[in-house]
């Protein structure tokens, strides 16, 4: 529900047009709450629900890692020789190693395995979603049920698509950190104690940390924010109108947050 | 999600898989963190040097502290003592320990480009070895700092130089006078001229010099000529000769002649001697006649009557 709406609105509407978007972003929150809850209860996971998320376990991340790790390889592959070949023409390889590692493993990698979840993710409710939705206003009953349905099937999802983008982003990873190590020094084991040493000054603990955090924030948000963005289509029976994924915009704006929040945090 | 029961189609084994994948990324992702906590030497024994500095500036936790450019420390807190220097916590691992020594010199470099380097020097390595919590002051240089001043040196030689290169230097006025004294060189009466300050002195010098010519000429002829005064004067030297030659006989003469009074002297000498004999012999017979005119004298009917007579 984007700001720009209320200028097509009347005034006296307002206040219930940013109440109804405040309390979507909480219903959104609530979501994530519920799932995380459900997650680490024991009683969820009994067999239909650990037969359901290893389902969408293996949707979303087994069948789609082998081609998301070759694609980050070579597409790092071509990242990293152009910083070392322009480091050493510069005459500034010993930094060239940090860089790769700060920019590629650090920050391009998670973003590219959230957006790539997420898109996967929105293809996934694209095709389950939009028939439900493009049917028009649901009866009260039976709008309820669907409600108690997704919540249902919810949590395997988040979860497995919170694995997955925890998944890529790590196996994207350490492929690309064996990538640069054999760009720089070759197949040699003599640059491996320099290189350790590299990653240990750039990897301190709040870069870690921040590492960590900012992953599994991208997994929850990709998980989340489409899901909460549907439910909320249903619980106000609406239908949907644009031709854009429900909470891609959404979700989009708090990658970048998520994003510009971490270097934030890193660099200033 | 349309219809409750859609579950998407079951693969062969999905749970399998998924507790593969489960697993295999649980232990990627403990891997990397014991690799992580491998490379900041979590599990390595370390001792701890305290590096005391007046900046901290471009010192960050985390950066290395080299020997002879391989790293065997790293920086592990930076903060500030009660005394306002600059505390700089280094672990360095004990394997690399026996690199620094008591006289071991720490350095603090930051360069125009690239990061600050911390660097050690052990130059004697027999000595002890540096012990755990040591505190040493650091040695900065900065580049970076150095550059103000290089610009103002850099400045003034400029300055310097642009003075040196004005038309009115004094580096400009003395090549133009190098390049009118060239021309001068170049010239009609050259070094001559150069010398003398000018074309005119240099033609008075030779003109002055053609008179010297002449008068040189003149005094040959007069001197050296016919009837000259050399002549005259080799005339003269022989005439002098010749009464030189008159002297010497004249001399000859003389010197006879004194032969003759020295004989003169030496009679003159001998008949001295008998005087003085003579004279002896006349005081003797003086003192005898004298004596007998006394005794004449007493025996005298003449004799004078000697009594004193009181009035």
């Amino acid at each position: 529900m984007p700001i720009s709406s209320l200028l097509y609105l009347k005034p006296r509407d307002w206040g219930a047009r940013i109440a109804r978007y405040a309390s979507s972003w909480w219903s959104m929150l609530h979501l994530g709450a519920i799932a995380l809850v459900m997650a680490m209860s024991p009683s969820t996971w009994h067999r239909a629900n650990r037969l359901a998320t290893s389902t969408y376990i293996h949707a979303s991340t087994w069948a789609v890692l082998p081609w998301f790790t070759l694609l980050t390889a070579l597409i790092s592959l071509v990242i990293i020789r152009i910083v070392l070949v322009t480091a050493q023409s510069y005459g500034l390889s010993g930094f060239a190693l940090e860089m790769m590692v700060r920019v590629l493993v650090l920050e391009l990698i998670p973003l590219s395995a959230a957006m790539f979840a997420a898109l996967r993710a929105g293809m996934a409710f694209d095709a389950n979603a939009m028939g439900l939705a493009a049917s028009g206003v649901a009866p009260g009953d039976a709008a309820d049920a669907t409600l108690r349905r997704v919540r249902r099937d919810l949590v395997p999802q988040v979860i497995a698509n919170a694995f997955s983008v925890l998944s890529l982003a790590m196996v994207s990873s350490v492929i690309v950190l064996v990538l640069a190590y054999l760009n720089v020094y070759g197949l040699s084991p003599w640059g491996l104690g320099d290189y350790t040493r590299t990653v240990g000054r750039v990897f301190n603990p709040v870069v870690t940390l921040g590492f960590v955090f900012k992953t599994v924030l991208f997994g929850l948000a990709v998980a989340v924010i489409p899901s909460a963005a549907i439910l909320d289509m249903l619980r106000y029976r609406r239908r949907h109108r644009s031709n854009v994924q429900p909470g891609a915009l959404r979700l989009l704006f708090v990658l970048l947050l998520i994003e510009a929040s971490s270097l934030a945090v890193k660099y200033i | 999600m349309a219809d409750p029961n859609t579950i998407p189609d079951e693969p062969k084994h999905v749970e399998a898989k998924a507790v593969i994948l489960l697993v295999a990324i649980a232990a990627l992702i403990v891997a990397f963190f014991v690799y992580v906590m491998y490379a900041r030497g979590v599990f390595e024994p370390t001792q701890q040097l305290v590096l005391v500095a007046d900046d901290s500036e471009g010192v960050i936790p985390g950066m290395d502290m080299t020997f002879a450019g391989f790293p065997i420390g790293r920086v592990r807190q930076v903060d500030l003592g009660k005394d306002g220097k600059v505390n700089i916590l280094v672990d360095i691992p004990k394997t690399d320990a026996k690199w620094l020594r008591t006289t071991s010199v720490f350095t603090l470099e930051s360069s125009v480009v690239g990061q600050t380097r911390l660097r050690a020097y052990s130059g004697i390595l027999t000595d002890p070895p540096l012990p755990d919590k040591a505190s040493r002051p650091v040695l900065r240089g900065d580049a970076a700092a150095e550059i103000p001043r290089l610009m103002s040196t850099a400045r003034t030689l400029l300055e310097n130089l642009e003075n040196m290169t004005r038309p009115d230097s004094a580096i400009g006025t003395t090549l133009a006078n190098a390049a009118t004294f060239s021309g001068r060189l170049t010239g009609k009466y050259g070094v001559l001229g150069t010398a003398l300050g000018g074309d005119e002195e240099a033609k008075k010098l030779l003109q002055t010099l053609q008179r010297v010519d002449a008068i040189l000429a003149k005094t040959d002829r007069r001197v050296f000529g016919k009837n000259g005064v050399m002549d005259d004067t080799q005339a003269a030297v022989r005439e002098l000769n010749g009464m030189l030659q008159d002297a010497r006989v004249t001399l000859q003469k003389v010197d006879a002649v004194l032969v003759e009074a020295q004989a003169v002297g030496a009679n003159a000498k001998v008949a001295t001697q008998d005087l003085g004999r003579l004279r002896g012999e006349v005081d003797a017979s003086l003192r005898k006649v004298n004596r007998l005119v006394d005794e004449i004298n007493r025996k005298w009917p003449f004799k004078r009557d000697e009594e004193i007579k009181l009035p």
